[in-house]
């Protein structure tokens, strides 16, 4: 077992950092309070290759690994979480359609997702499904060569701005056998969207309801075979959990390191903060449970890479783990800020507010709890 | 066409000068964490130059050449994620400092081991030291043109035009190939290495010479280096005499021409 990066991996790192720092930090805090969508700095990290990280070469993904892309997320993450957050989940639309669609459609959509030059959203979420993804209602209906949908999707990142549409339907019985994927592209009839919804943080990107309202789309958009849309949705969260721990340890990561810098120059009676002792145990610990983190995000997305057996589990539990160690460092380093870290001045709550709900979506947190107690209790 | 880019490894002029510090009796930088090595920013521009010309005609082959450290392997690394085809170092001890003409007279001796070429591209002057000699030097002992401070190459058939910068404008020279360029930063930002071509990078052709692979001379430098060290920055602060503004400004004029300021 070697714990050090590969030279790539470093580079890949050093890359993504490097455009964090020079193409995001200076926006993001404009991002969000304008609750702008950075189309022209998404495309400059696609031309990078951060638009398809472990999409097929053939079709123009960079066809890296799920531990590179854990590593790129984190870096990307430290710029602005809200948007690194929005990449990886075009990543986690973009791998479906890859590994799970035909040549044709493979071909059709991919070389525009890799390039950015369109948008992917990942529509499962109903009102009415949440946690309970399996009982979803979207319905789609064979007529001829086409797929009648109707009903309508929740929450949905990218809502309104993206250009394709990965949608779980149901095309037959009730339950997680009776799901189908397909995707919707952004103009078809019938397709329409929710007001845009208005949130604590992720203001970066759009957030809206996806409706379906007699949507004719084309049975060849039919993403695996009917029946298999349950196991592609969870196989893409598998994937997609992983990305968005990443992204908490990277708004964490960066907020830890602003708060060490302030703690040299910040003094109060006489001391500096970084000399107080109570001061330093959080920052130990906050650096504990962070590097603890990375570790077992680290190894899940190895397992999730090699399709090992637990890949699942160990999915959940760095997802649980990443994203609750992720929001707590980040409240601890706002503490350590005081008045500062409350202050719009200062980019930490802004971190606080983009990690949070990292803990509530891909799943939440005690729904990765339910994963990985079932996985272990066998129920 | 095959383009041989000449590239230098450097500590980064971008890091806090606090950062630096120099062990003065072996007149060496001394490395410290945070420190990082990298490439020569004018080099970099002049292997974005060659794949300016790669893009316009695929089949040129781009071969980047260093003399250096096996540290250097990551400056090449890095021309390789750029695009570059193929990379070879010449490797030296860590330590030995070469002058600018035995730098030359390595490359030369190296460039001749490549064998063919059609073009030879250099940084302006490397970032370290910003002798600017280095890519003249070697045309000479090749025998082949030189023009410097391109920021501009076009390849018309078997010749180059290259844009040269010139105090207050640029003029444009012509030349028959081979020839060796070196490139201003006025040619433009140089690209940053996507993913794929950094994956790619690691299985690119990467060949590591010695000094006794090229030549049984030794190529020891010409050049003594006495003292290497950084200027300390002082700052004085005088009143100007005089009783009127008229009569404080022109003490004023006459202390900057005394001090050749203006």
């Amino acid at each position: 077992m070697d714990f050090e990066l590969s030279s790539e991996q470093q580079a890949f790192r050093d890359a993504a950092k490097a455009f964090a720092r020079e193409e995001m930090m200076p926006r993001a805090r404009e991002w969000d309070e304008k609750s702008i969508f950075p189309v022209e700095q998404l495309r400059a990290a696609a031309a990078l290759g951060f638009g398809g990280i472990y999409v097929k070469e053939d079709v123009g993904g960079s066809a890296l690994s799920r531990l590179d892309a854990a590593i790129i997320f984190e870096a990307l993450a430290q710029g602005c979480t809200s948007t690194a957050a929005y990449i990886s989940i075009h990543n986690m639309a973009a791998w479906m359609i890859d590994t799970f669609g035909n040549d044709e459609v493979r071909k059709r959509f991919l070389p525009k997702l890799c390039t950015m030059e369109h948008f992917a959203s990942y529509c499962l979420t109903e009102p009415g499904a949440g946690s309970d993804a399996a009982s979803l209602r979207t319905s789609a209906r064979r007529e001829g060569d086409h797929y009648v949908l109707n009903g309508e999707k929740a929450f949905i990142s990218g809502g309104g701005a993206s250009d394709i549409y990965v949608c779980m339907v149901r095309t037959g019985e009730p339950g997680p056998r009776g799901i189908s994927c397909i995707v919707v592209e952004k103009g078809t009839k019938g397709l329409s969207f929710g007001a845009q919804e208005q949130k604590l943080g992720w203001k970066s990107q759009p957030t809206s309801a996806v409706i379906f309202n007699d949507c004719r789309v084309p049975a060849a958009n039919l993403i695996g075979a009917e029946g298999q849309g349950f196991r592609i949705a969870m196989a893409g969260l598998d994937g997609g959990r992983l990305n968005i721990g990443a992204c908490s340890l990277g708004g964490a990561q960066f907020c830890l390191d602003r708060t060490i810098e302030y703690m040299r120059e910040r003094k109060q009676f006489g001391t500096r903060l970084a000399d107080f002792q109570a001061l330093q145990f959080r920052v130990a610990d906050f650096a504990t449970e962070l590097e603890s983190a990375r570790l077992l995000l680290w190894a899940a997305a190895q397992k999730v890479g090699d399709k090992a057996p637990n890949a699942t589990r160990m999915a959940a539990m760095a997802k649980r783990r990443a994203t609750d160690v992720g929001f707590d460092v980040v409240n601890g380093c706002l503490q350590l800020h005081g008045g500062y870290g409350y202050l719009r001045d200062h980019p930490i709550e802004r971190v606080l507010r983009d990690v949070r709900v990292h803990q509530i979506l891909e799943g939440t947190n005690e729904i990765m709890r339910v994963i990985i107690a079932r996985e272990m209790l066998a129920n | 066409m095959h383009i041989v880019v000449c590239v230098k490894q450097v500590h980064d002029p971008e890091v806090a000068p606090a950062l630096f510090t120099i062990n003065e009796a072996t007149n060496a930088v001394v490395s410290v964490a945070g420190l990082a090595q990298v490439i020569s920013p004018y080099d970099e521009q002049a292997i974005e130059a060659a794949l300016r010309m790669k893009d316009k005609k695929p089949d040129t082959k781009i071969t980047v050449l260093t003399i250096g450290a096996a540290s250097a392997r990551e400056v090449l690394k890095h021309a390789l994620s750029m695009g570059a085809d193929e990379a070879i170092l010449v490797n030296i001890s860590a330590g030995v400092l070469l002058d600018s003409y035995a730098t030359a007279k390595f490359l030369h001796e190296a460039v001749n081991k490549i064998g063919s070429f059609d073009l030879i591209l250099a940084g302006r002057q490397s970032a370290d030291l910003d002798a600017g000699v280095v890519g003249n030097g070697l045309a000479e002992l090749l025998h082949i043109p030189a023009i410097t401070f391109a920021k501009r190459i076009e390849v018309v058939e078997s010749k180059v035009v290259v844009d040269r910068v010139v105090d207050n404008g640029s003029e444009k020279i012509e030349t028959t190939l081979p020839a060796l360029i070196t490139v201003s930063n006025e040619i433009g930002a140089a690209r940053k290495p996507n993913l794929r071509e950094t994956m790619r990078a690691s299985r690119k052709p990467t060949q590591s010479w010695t000094q006794a692979d090229l030549s049984k001379e030794p190529m020891e430098a010409t050049e003594e280096l006495i003292k290497l060290f950084i200027p300390k920055k002082e700052k004085h602060c005088e009143f100007l005499a005089g009783t009127s503004a008229a009569e404080q400004a022109s003490l004023l004029v006459r202390k900057l021409r005394d001090a050749r300021l203006i």
